[in-house]
């Protein structure tokens, strides 16, 4: 049976998001199963549109959908959105794989996407506001059910 | 060495150069060699540490200045 990793990518900044994808592409590509759990504001990460909005959603739900979107900012030295701007210069330039790359890569190697249901609920977001790759909509439950074979848990 | 195949990764960082090794033996026999170029250090230490980890035996690594060369026989 192959070994297993799991992460829950639980941030949505443009930089944890690649230390995820790093990961999960080198794990696939070393003959691991690996499956990332999307909740809250990792979430952002799947969105298809920048903004997340349907009618069907509250006005709060709409306001967390405007202010956090899925133009990632990074954790340190944001800097209204001119950090992450210098960052992917800087990646690009030095030739570093972008996070759209990595994204693409993970599902060529057939990692696992796992969007949390309650988070989706929670923040009104349903199938339609996130890109087709997601393989399922679930909960802790099955997270753990997948955890709990794997040697490699991590949360970011 | 009887080298099958060379890969250049120069000027790719992590994790590039270890998905692209794995996708060229993917596409390979059993015997056959890969050599891989890379100028990514990290490289150094993580081909032996894939290897470990999956489908390809190690087989030795050269330096050439700046440059890294791999060898890894697909199992």
């Amino acid at each position: 049976m192959k070994d297993k990793m799991t992460i829950i990518l639980f941030s949505g900044e443009l930089d944890r998001a690649i230390a995820a994808f790093t990961l999960a592409t080198t794990a696939a590509a070393s003959n691991m199963e690996v499956t990332i759990f999307f909740t809250f504001w990792g979430l952002n990460v799947l969105k298809k549109e920048m903004f997340a909005l349907s009618p069907a959603q509250k006005l709060m739900q709409k306001m967390f959908n405007t202010m956090s979107t899925a133009r990632l900012p990074i954790s340190r030295l944001n800097m209204l959105g001119l950090g992450p701007w210098m960052m992917k210069k800087l990646m690009k330039k030095s030739g570093m794989a972008s996070l759209e790359d990595l994204m693409k890569l993970a599902k060529q190697l057939g990692v696992k996407y796992i969007a949390c249901t309650t988070s989706c609920g929670v923040l009104g977001l349903s199938g339609e506001n996130l890109i087709g790759d997601v393989d399922e909509f679930a909960g802790a439950a099955s997270y753990l059910s997948e955890a709990k074979d794997a040697k490699v848990n991590l949360f970011i | 060495m009887n080298v099958t195949k060379s890969l250049d990764c120069t000027g790719l960082f992590c994790p590039m150069p270890i998905v692209q090794t794995k996708r060229e033996l993917d596409g390979m026999n059993s015997g056959e060699i890969l050599e891989i170029t890379a100028d990514d250090p990290g490289f150094e230490k993580d081909l032996p540490a894939w290897c470990r980890m999956s489908g390809g035996k190690f087989l030795e690594l050269k330096k050439e200045g700046n440059l890294i060369k791999g060898y890894v026989m697909k199992k």
